[in-house]
């Protein structure tokens, strides 16, 4: 039973690295940045709805709000500022988006405070008891929101045009642009697609913890390493990867409680060093 | 001219607490500005010569810091033999983190120095000898052969002796073969291996020189500021030592003390209220320098040059 416990919130913290790692993966994989801005942007929206939710508006609304300001400031970041930031180096792009965790931090410590809040849960009350399995309501909502905005995605990528068109970039960006793909658009609905994702994930993740500037850091690295262990090119391996993360560290965490911390950082370094595309990622063939 | 310029600043340096005699603050800062100038002088030589990313600098400062304070308090090693002794520890972790850094490349490197740089951290937390959560407390001052750097102008000469000796150091590792060995492969991996071009000594050069930098700045600011805390070495500080030595410059030698300048006076320039806004202004001096100013705030020291060359 204690097995099945952990399984299960194992399960419903996957839930939430998939989210991030998703994020991470869909921009790595199409536009070759490495976003290390993934959490805190999911930060920033997270303040914007604690603004609207100590304002009365109730959760529902707010949460489609944030899915749309989520894509407007994606539109904006691609746009004006990520789109420029492409004819730089790799090691360029990777200090923009740094540059943006900077610039993020910096704006929701100067007009909150650098203070912790308390996020309202998106069901509060006594948690569900299902045969002994003990279950808080905000993370079951988490856990479903999760699943469906995961289904949600894979329908776009697999079944519309813009989203083959997206993975087709991923696969190979000249040949794409060959075939006439409109690269730029693609771009655009990347980080839309992503930004909004990192606020839905930025808002479900304060309702299980206090919400203060740096919270999405934790969850942003473990969203790294959702990745990297599922392989870097492959959105499948990103989402499973966040799932199987979550698990083996709700496990470790129980059975040897001493190396909780680090265990997830050191399979991580782990699997870099040794299966670097990692468990359900393609080979990479390199180019010079 | 251009000859001199060097030894004249020097001297303007040396004069540095004669004119802030009044104000020992102000020089306690520039102690400070130097520490972290010299941390980010080794990720200067890592990330703009050797162009390997590390998210985990901070980390390395960490290990000397804690390396020097634990030998110096729990086991009175006088402070010249706790200082080699971090310098070496440093060393070997510089070599531990260097051999990895063999096989990953650009994005992989960053992920796991970030992973490394939080264990690092980790491990600290969970240490009893450390001091855990509580930080590391009371640390002594400077002490070499019975003389105690007890004000901030004293330190300040120490300091700076260091910080001299890790300029000289880093001016003859840009120049020397392993230095150019690495700016060849920075700049055309295929180019340099083609020609003959052995990579992985160098490399792991400059990890070994970059960490034992960063261990050294550790130490100094662990018996400067007499406190040691786990969480003032955690991402954040790596993502700023990386940010101070894009600021500066990649590859420049200038770069690391200009943008650490900066970035120490950047709360003070605007003011008291406004100081949670610096890391917004610095986000965004990041963002410009990636984009329009590839060699940062050193782009002042070379208009400077060329200007004296003319004349």
């Amino acid at each position: 039973m204690i097995i099945l416990n952990l399984i299960i919130r194992g399960l419903i913290t996957g839930a939430i690295y998939s989210l991030t790692s998703m994020g991470i993966v869909l921009i790595l994989s199409t536009t070759l940045v490495m976003n290390f801005a993934q959490g805190d942007m999911g930060m920033l929206l997270a303040y914007f709805a604690f603004y609207m939710l100590v304002r009365k508006i109730s959760y529902p609304v707010v949460f489609v709000l944030i899915i749309i300001i989520g894509i407007i400031l994606g539109f904006l970041l691609e746009k004006y500022l990520m789109n420029r930031a492409r004819k730089t180096s790799h090691l360029g792009m990777v200090m923009i988006t740094l540059g943006l965790t900077m610039i993020f931090e910096g704006i929701a410590g100067y007009s909150f405070g650098t203070m912790p809040l308390l996020f309202p849960k998106a069901i509060s009350g006594e948690p569900l008891i299902i045969s002994g399995i003990i279950i808080d309501k905000h993370d079951l909502f988490t856990f479903i929101v999760s699943i469906l905005i995961v289904i949600i995605l894979f329908i776009i990528l697999y079944k519309t045009k813009i989203g083959i068109a997206a993975r087709s970039l991923a696969e190979d960006e000249f040949g794409a642009r060959i075939l006439g793909i409109p690269i730029n658009s693609i771009y655009l609905f990347i980080w839309m697609t992503a930004f909004s994702l990192a606020g839905v994930s930025g808002m479900l993740v304060a309702g299980r913890q206090t919400l203060e500037p740096h919270f999405m850091i934790v969850i942003q690295l473990k969203g790294f390493m959702a990745a990297v262990l599922g392989g870097m090119n492959s959105i499948v391996g990103a989402v499973l990867g966040g799932f199987l993360l979550g698990m083996i560290e709700n496990l470790v965490s129980f059975y040897i409680p001493q190396i909780k911390d680090s265990f997830s950082l050191i399979l991580i370094v782990l699997v870099l060093l040794f299966l670097p595309q990692g468990i359900f990622g393609k080979r990479e063939t390199r180019r010079a | 001219m251009k000859k001199y310029i060097s030894y004249i600043l020097l001297i303007l340096v040396l004069f540095l607490p004669l004119i802030f005699k009044t104000k020992p603050s102000i020089i306690g800062y520039l102690n400070l500005i130097m520490i972290y100038g010299i941390s980010a002088q080794g990720l200067n030589l890592l990330l703009g010569i050797g162009g390997q990313i590390s998210l985990g600098h901070a980390a390395f400062m960490a290990i000397g810091g804690y390396t020097s304070a634990i030998f110096v308090v729990n086991y009175n090693f006088p402070f010249l033999i706790a200082l080699i002794i971090s310098i070496i520890v440093s060393a070997i972790f510089g070599l531990i983190v260097g051999f990895p850094s063999l096989r990953l490349k650009g994005f992989y490197l960053a992920i796991a120095t970030m992973a490394l740089g939080s264990v690092v951290g980790d491990v600290i937390r969970r240490m009893s000898i450390t001091g855990g959560d509580q930080g590391f407390r009371n640390i002594p001052t400077f002490n070499i052969f019975g003389y105690k750097f007890e004000t901030n102008y004293s330190k300040f000469y120490l300091i700076l002796f260091f910080f001299l000796l890790v300029f000289f150091i880093s001016r003859n590792f840009i120049k020397s073969k392993s230095g150019k060995s690495l700016i060849a492969m920075r700049d055309s991996e295929v180019g340099a291996l083609s020609i003959g071009v052995n990579i992985s000594n160098a490399k792991l050069l400059a990890f070994v020189l970059a960490s034992v930098f960063a261990g050294l700045s550790g130490v100094l600011y662990a018996h400067d500021i007499s406190y040691l805390h786990p969480s003032n070495f955690g991402l954040s500080l790596s993502i700023d030592l990386l940010a101070i030595t894009i600021i500066g410059g990649l590859g420049t030698l200038w770069g690391p003390i200009l943008a650490s300048l900066f970035w120490i006076f950047l709360p003070f320039i605007i003011g008291s209220k406004l100081e949670l806004l610096a890391s917004v202004i610095f986000g965004i001096v990041v963002i410009i320098v990636v984009l329009f100013l590839p060699r940062g705030l050193s782009e002042i020291i070379f208009r400077i040059e060329k200007n004296l060359k003319r004349t």
